[in-house]
């Protein structure tokens, strides 16, 4: 919600800071700061409102009363502090299906209106909230609904047919198949025609039973306000919040109304809207109000809550007096009653989010400062059972890694399987896996063509992860253990074979108990679930060292390129020395060394090593590289080393 | 040329090291479904049907004619704390790491799938000081230094009061050192999770938090992108 902020003094009044310092609040008592910028000549504060409180915050009076709140002032200038005392109006009526989908319906009737450009400092306001200004009547609904969080809508009188000299309301769901059409989405140019299944609820003309509108959603073009109108009805409900929200998101519709219908704004607003729409309208377009319909059917009041002394400071682990909680409540508007050690509470009306004696104890603690919480430093404590999935993966992790393999953690989601999902991010992530090993092999083929750059003779992986199957009542899922081995670049080999039975038989004797592997082409997997129910109850967990951690490097996307070169030096000259000298002259694109090959004859010892090149800019030609092995070469001649 | 030891996941290496902190103070590995029932993923932790909070997480859902009830891929590890709580008095002193997923565009900083390491902490008279105290004392443990924790007010339906966590490293070079992190969301337990469970919630009270461990591992290797830790590639693997 990006609010101004001198329209936000305009209630707090002079005690009102600046910026910087009311970002500061906002973030250590309320809501975080997005950010702060200047747009139209105002400072512009986009605060990130939290959902619980979207029923009042989504408004700058909410904003300003939070403000007030925190700064422990009585606000200069509250719309909400004064009930409103709006003249009744026989003119218009309403008739309203369902009460409990729409518990209160307000329209107000103003007459001879001039419709014209609002004044300049509403459209800057607007204009900073980034909406674009349209006529003034047009304007003031949508500033009224951002000064004090109630939709509205505006009519011309003269458009919409009376029935007995009367204007008559009705809202009542659709009828399946029936159509409503709505207003031109942003930045669209073209209404929108919706049919409607029957669960939506409508505004309808009760003339011709025409629907007008989306209930709490969206308005539509049906009697609208025009260059002309002189005569103009004022809408003001309340609708009920997850009707609101399964109509808006069925259809794709999240606007500025219905996003803060579905919030659960207080019953009580409207008429506080009313009042002040058409304190705006008569200041800015002229023209006087006839009456105003409240047509209240569901009434509905915050809870009176007991709040008690001993649960605030036991949540909260601070040591609070009952006057400071008192004190503390009171802050926010609510009305307090003090009793022996305990307090009733009842919040403001606009304060929906008010219910149970939690929501009180969390205002408390904000308010307060959640930095006067102090830490209770844990005791050492023993588990009540040790994991045992967790357990014997560590030792099966550790016993692979002995025998070089990696671990990896692939993706859950499939191009193709058995359980499809309903909504999948992409066509190639649509089903859940139902393997390991399909996985494993991508991730051996993907793999392979690093072996230089990673100094390795083959690839060897492994994966325990969760894979899922059908069931008679619906999604069953196992533990899997895969492990897979590549020892040639063309593909599966029979020696990948070897490696994999190898590691098989190790974790077979690891565990004291026979697995029941499925192998295919140099990647074997197992139902880990089956297996932990067979093995013994782990007593204790084997220690793990918390490491210092390594800093990553972002891997460079060009290839690595690979020169080998084998060399005779005198009986006695260590592999160290020979890579120290090979390093210096290979300079910064060698990436690694590896000695693959030692062996020493008639008083002469061989050494042969993979040099591994990669720049993390470019991709390196065989020109480059060559450059620098030459430059390898005169180092080695230097040391009278004689190359293979 | 010996074939060299293989390298561990971070992932992995992570939960090992998360489970050896919290198990010295006595906290359990719990674990629960990734296909989750609607129910525990969303009822039984405060997010009802058509209610604002379910917007905050983005869900996949099972076909309907593959599952008898409504089942997620669950998009948190707060399930585990209803279906432990149900199976469990107080006290409950529980970590939970495991894979979660959204469904959302993924970016450097946001992956479909990650894993979540979700604490529970129920007890007669736990408050927010048993929080912070043992937040403090994990990551300082889990970075290897002093660290300080700072609350801000927040929102969770799982929790009431709910709170968002900064964390600051107070010592060491690394490149976290002296600077506010937001790292968390946490919370007192809220009463209708624990009544649902069949817990006296005015006898019991419980602290609650969650945190991405992809995020403890960007901040704690530095990796930029958390996707990486999904490829499968072992030029990425093979650096821990």
């Amino acid at each position: 919600m990006k609010v101004v902020h001198s329209w936000l003094k305009e209630y707090v009044g002079e005690s009102m800071p600046e910026a910087q310092v009311v970002e500061d609040l906002l973030n250590q008592h309320a809501f975080e700061v997005d950010g702060v910028e200047e747009i139209e000549g105002e400072t512009v504060i986009d605060v990130d409102v939290l959902p619980n409180r979207s029923s009042d915050c989504l408004c700058h009076r909410g904003i300003a009363r939070e403000l007030a709140t925190i700064l422990n002032t009585e606000m200069n200038n509250d719309p909400l502090a004064q009930s409103p005392e709006l003249p009744i109006t026989k003119e218009i009526t309403v008739s309203v299906e369902d009460t409990v989908a729409c518990p209160r319906f307000t329209a107000s009737l103003v007459t001879g209106i001039e419709v014209k450009e609002s004044p300049q400092w509403l459209q800057t306001r607007l204009k900073a909230l980034g909406q674009r200004p349209i006529n003034n009547i047009v304007d003031a609904t949508n500033y009224v609904m951002y000064a004090m969080g109630q939709p509205l809508h505006a009519y011309d009188a003269d458009l919409f047919p009376q029935v007995d000299g009367q204007w008559k309301f009705d809202v009542r769901f659709a009828k399946a198949g029936e159509t409503v059409s709505l207003l031109a989405e942003g930045g669209k140019d073209e209404d929108r025609t919706i049919e409607l299944n029957g669960s939506e609820l409508l505004i309808v003309d009760g003339s011709s039973d025409t629907p007008i509108s989306l209930a709490g959603v969206k308005g539509g073009r049906y009697a609208g306000v025009h260059a002309g109108t002189t005569n103009i009805i004022i809408e003001a409900a309340h609708f009920n919040p997850t009707l609101t929200r399964k109509t808006a998101r069925r259809l794709g519709i999240v606007i500025d109304a219905s996003k803060r219908f579905e919030n659960e704004p207080s019953r009580a607003l409207p008429p506080y809207g009313q009042a002040e729409i058409i304190k705006l309208i008569t200041d800015i377009a002229g023209g006087e109000c006839q009456g105003v319909l409240d047509a209240y059917f569901e009434e509905k009041t915050n809870p009176q809550v007991e709040v008690t002394l001993a649960k605030t400071n036991s949540l909260l682990g601070l040591e609070l007096t009952l006057t400071e909680v008192a004190a503390l409540i009171e802050r926010t508007g609510s009305c307090v009653e003090v009793q022996e050690d305990t307090l009733l509470a009842t919040g403001p009306f606009e304060r929906t989010d008010l219910c149970i004696e939690e929501d009180f104890i969390e205002e408390v603690a904000r308010l307060y400062g959640l930095d006067k919480i102090t830490s209770v430093v844990p005791e050492p404590d023993e588990v009540q059972a040790i994991n045992a999935k967790q357990y014997y993966s560590e030792k099966v992790r550790h016993c692979l890694l002995a025998l070089g393999f990696s671990e990896v953690v692939t993706t859950s989601f499939h191009k193709k399987g058995k359980i499809q999902l309903q909504n999948a991010l992409a066509s190639d992530k649509s089903y859940v896996r139902s393997n390991l090993s399909k996985n494993l092999h991508s991730v051996l083929d993907t793999n392979y063509s690093h072996t230089d750059m990673l100094g390795l003779r083959d690839v060897r992986v492994f994966e325990i992860g969760t894979v899922f199957f059908k069931t008679e009542e619906g999604v069953g899922e196992h533990t899997s253990l895969a492990l897979g081995v590549r020892t040639k670049g063309s593909g599966f080999s029979a020696g990948d074979e070897r490696v994999v039975v190898d590691a098989c038989n190790a974790l077979e004797e690891l565990l004291s108990t026979s697995l029941a592997w499925e192998k295919e082409k140099g990647v074997a997997e197992l139902n880990f679930t089956n297996v932990l129910e067979q093995l013994p109850v782990p007593t204790e967990y084997d220690a793990v060292t918390i490491e210092t951690p390594p800093q990553y490097a972002t891997v460079s996307p060009f290839p690595a390129v690979s020169r080998d070169i084998a060399l005779w030096v005198t009986q006695g000259v260590q592999a160290s020395e020979v890579e120290a000298v090979l390093n210096d002259a290979a300079g910064e694109l060698r990436l690694r060394t590896d000695l693959f090959d030692e062996f020493t004859k008639d008083e002469k010892t061989s050494y042969a090593f993979r040099l591994v090149f990669q720049s993390t800019e470019k991709t390196l030609t065989d020109t480059e590289v060559n450059e620098i092995m030459d430059v390898v070469y005169a180092a080695v001649k230097r040391r009278e080393w004689e190359v293979r | 040329m010996q074939t060299p030891t293989g390298h561990q996941h971070p992932l992995t290496k992570m939960i090992a090291e998360i489970n050896e902190i919290f198990r010295k103070i006595g906290f359990e590995f719990a674990e629960g479904p990734e296909a989750e029932l609607e129910d525990y993923n969303f009822n039984r932790v405060n997010v009802p049907k058509d209610h604002p909070s379910r917007d905050m997480q983005d869900t996949f859902w099972f076909k309907n004619k593959d599952v008898s009830e409504p089942t997620v891929l669950r998009t948190h590890t707060s399930p585990v704390q209803a279906r432990f709580l149900e199976k469990n008095e107080p006290p409950v002193k529980i970590i939970v790491p495991g894979k979660v997923f959204r469904n959302e565009t993924t970016d450097a900083t946001h992956e479909a799938q990650f894993y979540q390491l979700e604490g529970l902490w129920v007890d007669e008279g736990i408050h927010l000081g048993h929080l912070k105290g043992t937040l403090e004392y994990f990551f300082s443990e889990f970075f290897s230094g002093k660290t300080e924790i700072r609350f801000r007010p927040s929102f969770f339906p799982f929790v009431e009061p709910g709170l968002e966590v900064d964390m600051k490293l107070l010592e060491g070079n690394s490149k976290l050192a002296g600077k506010w992190i937001e790292v968390m969301g946490a919370g007192m337990v809220h009463p209708n999770l624990l009544e649902v469970a069949g817990i006296d919630s005015k006898k019991y009270s419980g602290f609650a938090f969650g945190m991405g461990i992809d995020r403890l591992g960007v901040m704690k290797y530095g990796v930029e992108d958390v996707r990486d830790f999904y490829t499968g590639d072992l030029r990425f693997v093979n650096q821990f």
